[in-house]
């Protein structure tokens, strides 16, 4: 049986089950790579540029750290998965990123997703994937349009089903917290310093962007609303603010990786509208590869002991 | 109604015929960037560069009085088409009131170009509108053509510093000249100059070329000079960036009903199996790969700290050494960058350059005899 790399970071905590799906269906093994930990980071840092933005970094590592125990690594081309929403441009040119940063020693699948063109792009990924599996293009082209359809409903579904209005009623004995960033830094346990588990064991209630419906978050995306902008950064700004309208919620972190891009506009906005026209209290955490823990928990323990 | 709009390289030349003659009133932000550090200070600290830089330039040209802001745009996939929102976001609530005006051309029909910009032309004949547009282009044309003369010039001048003598004269003059006719005859004489200056006909300078993100590659102030200080090291230096190609390729381009390719950009999809790395990373990767092939000695490439696309091109740049055989230098420019350190890698990297080329040499002669 073939078999192919998930690496742990990234897409895959959104898309895991969609790609696992899709080569299981084409009769593949697929094994992904383990939690990310000091050693997968280490590799990162040493592939990439300095001025790589973490998220990145590790998904290096990750495929480092895979592409010995697998005949190939998956890595998705994603450009647009929606109208007029992008993706952050390090994610149009990963595959090859990874591929010249590893020394071109992995071998890579590939497939590019871009709704504005009608998927045509993912012809050619298609065929090597074909190619490579011995499969017809056929059978690999009806697994992707299935990837398709799962894609889709994920974006229309919201996978908590927390709804709005934010909880509908309020639990007066626990805190609630709404915890933003990308969910390759808010579900990456390493990365983000086990911040949701911290609070859970802190008896705080959490809820994330994944808990709001689609329409509701990009309601909310001032000003983008209606506007071509980032895909993750809609998420994040919409969600800020419906939570911030929120009686329910006491108080919002933003987890941010060192150098994101997207996030440096975000944030931006998001602060300067919560400042100006709501109460809720904010905390940015900026996590980089040499963020120790204790100061991270010094920072997340001054905001808690605030807001009470 | 006073404009202004935020520097990218010598935009603004172009910029000031065009609003001389539909009678616009305009402030030019400083070229020495006066207000640097503010634009810093009001911006979140991971913005690129450029976001802080033309920040400044904002509050300069509020400061001199404008209350409404030009901005030119649509740079691909990138931060740049956000900047507008987060400028006007962080100068109001510095308590500035002014208009954007948006030009995004990659979203925008031709009509609704030119309902933006109906204030301006309200009132305006046609004609007057045309001619206009028309002097801008040539302007263009002319202050790029003026650059690469100095280029040519600076590396070969007997007498080093005849140049920049020259253009910073020619810089101060016309931020202060008025009209078509005389900034046509500001860079008409200041070419003639130029040609006066005695060169060494016989130096053969070595050949490199700036790649990578505009406004790095493109802005004195941000890449600190680089152009003068590579050709003060006698080196020939190709910037493939201009203003005239940027105009090319996100206005008439876009305008036009012609779906022109850009060449760099094409051949980048040799290491990169895409239509777009955001921004002009694909056109870094291309500008680099036809810089060795057309025989250049190396290849300079310049990027704000974080640059998202920049990231990704500098990844092939290894496979592009290694195929082509051409040095490539990555300089990263921030707010933070020091000069001295930044242009002993500059001499540095000359001087390997120059080294090369003389091993180059002894082995075609040994080859020879
Ligand atoms: S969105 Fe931010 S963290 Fe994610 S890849 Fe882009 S720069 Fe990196
Ligand atoms: S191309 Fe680079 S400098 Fe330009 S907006 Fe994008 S990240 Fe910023």
């Amino acid at each position: 049986m073939t078999k192919i790399g998930l690496p742990k970071a990234l897409f895959y905590y959104q898309h895991s089950a969609v790609w696992e799906g899709f080569f299981r269906n084409l009769g593949c093994e697929v094994i992904v790579s383990g939690d990310t930990n000091k050693e997968i980071l280490d590799r990162g840092v040493r592939c990439c540029s300095n001025d790589t933005c973490l998220p990145v970094k590790v998904f290096h590592g990750h495929v480092d750290i895979l592409k010995g125990n697998v005949d190939y690594v998956f890595i998705p081309r994603y450009t647009c998965l929606i109208n007029r929403e992008y993706t952050c441009p390090k994610f149009c040119g990963l595959p090859e990123m990874t591929y010249l940063n590893l020394d071109k020693q992995v071998r890579l699948l590939e497939i590019s997703l871009n709704v504005e063109t009608g998927h045509m792009e993912a012809a050619k990924g298609l065929k090597t994937v074909s190619k490579s599996l011995d499969l017809d293009y056929r059978a690999a082209e009806e697994a992707f349009q299935n990837a398709l359809r799962e894609l889709e409903q994920g974006y229309k579904k919201c996978e908590n089903s927390f709804g709005e209005p934010v909880a509908k009623e309020r639990d007066r004995k626990r805190q609630t917290l709404a915890v933003l960033g990308h969910p390759y830094m808010i579900y990456d346990k390493y990365l983000s310093m086990k911040l949701l588990e911290k609070l859970r064991s802190r008896n705080i209630s959490i809820v994330t962007p994944a808990d709001l419906e689609y329409q509701t978050k990009r309601r909310h995306a001032v000003p983008y609303q209606e506007k071509v902008f980032w895909e993750v950064g809609l998420d994040n700004l919409g969600s800020a603010f419906v939570f911030a309208g929120s009686e329910n919620i006491d108080g919002i972190i933003y987890l941010t990786p060192f150098a994101c891009g997207v996030d440096s506009f975000v944030i931006e906005f998001i602060e300067r509208r919560l400042k100006s026209d709501y109460t809720v209290p904010f905390l940015k955490l900026t996590v980089d590869e040499h963020t120790g823990e204790a100061g991270f928990d010094t920072r997340l323990e001054a905001f808690l002991d605030m807001i009470g | 109604m006073k404009i202004t709009f935020p520097h990218m390289g010598n935009l603004f030349i172009p910029l000031k015929v065009l609003f001389d003659i539909l009678e616009i009133d305009y402030a030019v932000p400083s070229l020495s960037r006066c207000k640097f550090e503010e634009g810093i200070a009001h911006s979140p600290e991971f913005a690129c560069l450029p976001f802080k830089i033309t920040l400044g330039d904002l509050l300069d040209g509020i400061e001199q009085g404008a209350d409404h802001i030009l901005y030119g745009g649509g740079c691909g996939q990138c931060r740049f088409g956000y900047y507008a929102d987060l400028h006007e976001a962080i100068l109001k609530s510095a308590g500035y009131d002014v208009t954007m005006i948006r030009l995004d051309s990659s979203n925008m029909t031709f009509q609704e170009l030119m309902g933006k910009l109906k204030p301006f032309t309200e009132g305006k004949s046609k004609a007057r509108l045309v001619r206009g547009i028309l002097s801008a282009v040539n302007t263009v044309l002319m202050a790029d053509r003026l650059s690469k003369t100095a280029a040519w010039i600076r590396c070969r001048e007997q007498q080093k510093g005849d140049t920049d003598k020259v253009m910073r004269r020619f810089n101060q003059r016309i931020i202060k000249a008025k009209g078509y006719k005389e900034i046509k005859q500001l860079i008409h004489s200041a070419r003639k100059q130029l040609r006066s200056i005695p060169v060494d006909l016989e130096f053969k300078p070595l050949k490199v070329a700036i790649v990578g993100e505009i406004y790095t590659s493109i802005d004195p102030f941000v890449n600190m000079e680089m152009e003068s200080k590579l050709g003060s090291l006698g080196v020939e230096v190709h910037n493939h960036l201009t203003i005239s190609s940027w105009v090319i390729d996100h206005g008439i381009k876009k305008v036009l009903p012609l779906k022109l390719k850009n060449k760099a950009h094409e051949r980048g999809k040799e290491l990169f199996d895409t239509d777009d790395i955001g921004g002009h990373g694909l056109q870094t990767v291309g500008n680099a790969i036809l810089s060795a092939q057309k025989g250049f000695d190396g290849v300079i490439h310049t990027y704000p700290f974080t640059c998202l696309p920049e990231i990704v091109a500098q990844c092939s740049f290894g496979e592009i050494q290694d195929q082509y055989g051409i040095p490539i230098m990555t300089l990263i420019i921030d707010e933070l960058t020091g000069k001295a350190g930044y242009e002993t890698r500059i001499e540095a990297f000359v001087d390997m350059l120059e080294r090369r080329r003389q091993l180059e040499l002894q082995k075609t002669m040994r080859e020879a005899f």
